[in-house]
């Protein structure tokens, strides 16, 4: 076995124990990732009927500071800034979803049937994991919009493989380590088929580490997008995106809010995410869990 | 501890170190196996997106390159053709600079290594301390605050958190110059190793050094974020594994200081897990320096990558995707062995 040792961003996810969700949502780091996550989904199904200006109405009103009529001020075409972020939140949200989603589902699948067939099924996805872990993943995502052409498309395909490697190895090692544990063992004498093993024992234990992961995923989701379109890879203008707002700020230094304030829906959006993540991992794994005595 | 040392020439040791070693190399090939298929991924002419708008009205030229990269023949030799240009060092030509990606390559790397090196010293140092002090204040308002803190540094978008420092050290407060890697009119040290700081001291220009020292703090700092909220989460689980061994116990029970306890008896236990981050925090680095070196001006691949990326600069793109990751595979092998050397168990499982 040559694979490379995980990334560490999983350390912990893999010492499972599964333990009981309840106590997660008592922490108030947990509260705080669900009202901060809750109100940017709000926002997001709500931002026709909040959003003061169109966010694409060009006006005469060029690059304003902060005021009333403008609370995060306006942009270099006299759009809107408040607009634009909260708008812009209809396009990262559902993507992120979307992309964690497939991901899951891709990489569960092929994780899944390499750790259960084991042989060159499992060679071949490992490698292949291998291959995709061998590279910065925004480097990767990078190099691989810019070959497919840059779009918002393109942009999500990439981040899709660089993604899914690490559902393929969770899976892959929880199916493989639970597939020789005694109660499946146990499962299989008693006459249940590998199919019944499969999902009534070894998937609900494979739902929590897939879980963690995934709400982790779902802020880096909203990071690398973000950063692909500030590398001009992903969305397009006019559409507003948090990434590619920033980069518009980036060429208008002295103008902090054009690029202030879009940083700021990226950071809470992917804060949400990991304080939900975090709890989670900690009410699914007391070992590593940040408030569990010891 | 002469144990280790003689373990180094042992057998086992040998053959982990020619394990890693095969895999390395094999994950090199890989490398170029993926950045082969990107590169005929590419829609339209390769030869259109290589040579350039005006290169391409010129039949010779396109029949040249062509052959240059054996575009006439089929898919498998084009492969090989493109391994030999590899080995040779030819990444191609960049369109925007008509150079060689692989001499642009070479005049931006000492500028992002100086920056990469002294974010990851940063990093270590300032996670490894909140680490412990989390994990030392464990459950206490330190560790709960900290634990936010080091949840925001891995939350943070480090090319926002660039434009938002510059803007208040720079702009606005002054503390720290601006773009670049020295003050407008200083000269840079006479070259030896490409690092301005280090050529400074070398060359005993002291003022020199200041002014480098000064224009790296600040980009330094920003990229370290990331790095820092990792290593504080990783060492506080790290020490936290070790913190109530018997051995430890037995150190407090000789009566030795808590610090003397933590700093001597905890923290070389928990160093090993905490080495592997090594890899980690380099990947997330380089990853920073792509999208902060433009916003400080930073001549480094960073700022490469990102010109190459707006301008769909693909040669370019490649050539600094490529030497990344193969930068990146040999920082893992060299942490894998580090690794090996420090936890003998590794290397003999």
């Amino acid at each position: 076995m040559s694979a490379q040792p995980l990334p560490l961003r999983f350390a912990g996810v893999f010492s499972r124990r599964p333990g009981t969700l309840g106590s997660a949502w008592r922490q108030p780091l947990a509260i705080a990732g669900m009202v901060l996550a809750g109100a940017w989904i709000a926002i997001a199904i709500l931002v026709p009927l909040i959003a003061p200006y169109n966010p694409l109405t060009q006006s005469s009103q060029l690059v304003l500071a902060p005021s009333a009529s403008h609370l995060f001020g306006t942009d270099e075409l006299g759009r809107d800034v408040f607009s634009r972020v909260l708008w812009a939140s209809r396009l990262s949200l559902p993507l992120a979803f979307f992309l964690v989603a497939m991901a899951v589902l891709i990489g569960g699948v092929l994780g899944g049937l390499a750790g259960y067939f084991g042989g060159w099924v499992d060679e071949v996805v490992m490698r292949a994991t291998d291959l995709v872990f061998a590279f910065p993943t925004i480097i990767l995502a990078m190099a691989v919009t810019a070959a497919l052409g840059p779009s918002l498309r393109n942009a999500v395909l990439a981040v899709l493989v660089v993604f899914w490697p690490s559902y393929a190895r969770v899976v892959r090692g929880l199916v493989m380590s639970l597939g020789q544990s005694d109660y499946v063992s146990a499962a299989r004498l008693l006459g249940a088929s590998s199919r019944r093993a499969l999902v009534v024992d070894v998937l609900p234990n494979v739902a929590g580490p897939v879980l963690v992961l995934a709400t982790l995923d779902l802020g880096n989701a909203v990071l690398l997008l973000a950063g692909l379109s500030f590398l001009g890879l992903g969305a397009q203008p006019p559409t507003p995106e948090w990434g590619s707002m920033v980069n518009t700020g980036t060429q208008y230094f002295e103008r902090w809010w054009m690029g202030t304030f879009p940083g700021f829906a990226i950071l809470s959006v992917v804060l949400a995410f990991n304080f939900l993540g975090d709890s989670l991992r900690d009410a699914l794994d007391p070992r590593s869990s940040w408030a569990v005595q010891r | 501890m002469p144990g280790w040392q003689l373990g180094l020439l042992s057998r086992p040791f040998v053959r982990f170190l020619g394990r890693r070693l095969a895999a390395l190399v094999l994950l090199g090939i890989g490398i170029t196996f993926v950045a082969f298929v990107l590169t005929e991924l590419v829609p339209g002419d390769p030869a259109a997106a290589n040579l350039g708008q005006r290169a391409i009205a010129d039949p010779a030229a396109v029949q040249a390159f062509r052959e240059h990269y054996g575009l006439d023949k089929p898919l498998p030799v084009q492969y090989a053709v493109y391994l030999e240009h590899l080995v040779t060092g030819d990444l191609g030509q960049s369109e925007q600079s008509h150079r060689p990606v692989r001499s642009d390559l070479s005049e931006f790397v000492p500028a992002t290594a100086e920056l990469a090196v002294t974010s990851i010293l940063i990093a270590f140092v300032l996670g490894i301390s909140l680490g412990i002090l989390s994990a030392v204040r464990r459950n206490r308002l330190t560790d709960q605050v900290l634990r936010v803190i080091s949840l925001g540094g891995i939350s943070m978008p480090t090319f926002w958190l660039a434009l938002v420092a510059l803007y208040v050290f720079f702009f606005k407060l002054g503390w720290v110059p601006g773009s670049g890697r020295l003050d407008p009119g200083v000269l840079p040290a006479p070259h030896v190793t490409g690092l301005y700081t280090i050529d400074a001291l070398l060359a005993g220009q002291f003022d020199v050094f200041v002014s480098a020292a000064q224009h790296l703090i600040l980009p330094a700092g920003v990229l370290a974020a990331y790095n820092v909220g990792l290593l504080t989460r990783f060492t506080r689980s790290a020490v936290l594994e070790v913190i109530n061994n018997d051995y430890v116990q037995a150190a407090r029970a000789k009566g030795l200081p808590e610090r003397t306890v933590v700093l001597r008896h905890v923290l070389r236990a928990a160093l090993p897990p905490i080495i592997t981050v090594g890899g980690l925090a380099f990947a997330n680095v380089m990853t920073g320096t792509v999208l902060v070196e433009s916003i400080f001006g930073w001549p480094g691949i960073g700022q490469y990558a990102f010109h190459s990326a707006t301008t769909l600069d693909l040669p370019a793109i490649m050539g600094v995707s490529l030497f990344v990751a193969v930068v990146y595979i040999v920082v893992n092998f060299l942490v894998d062995i580090l690794y090996g050397v420090v936890d003998p168990r590794i290397r003999v499982a």
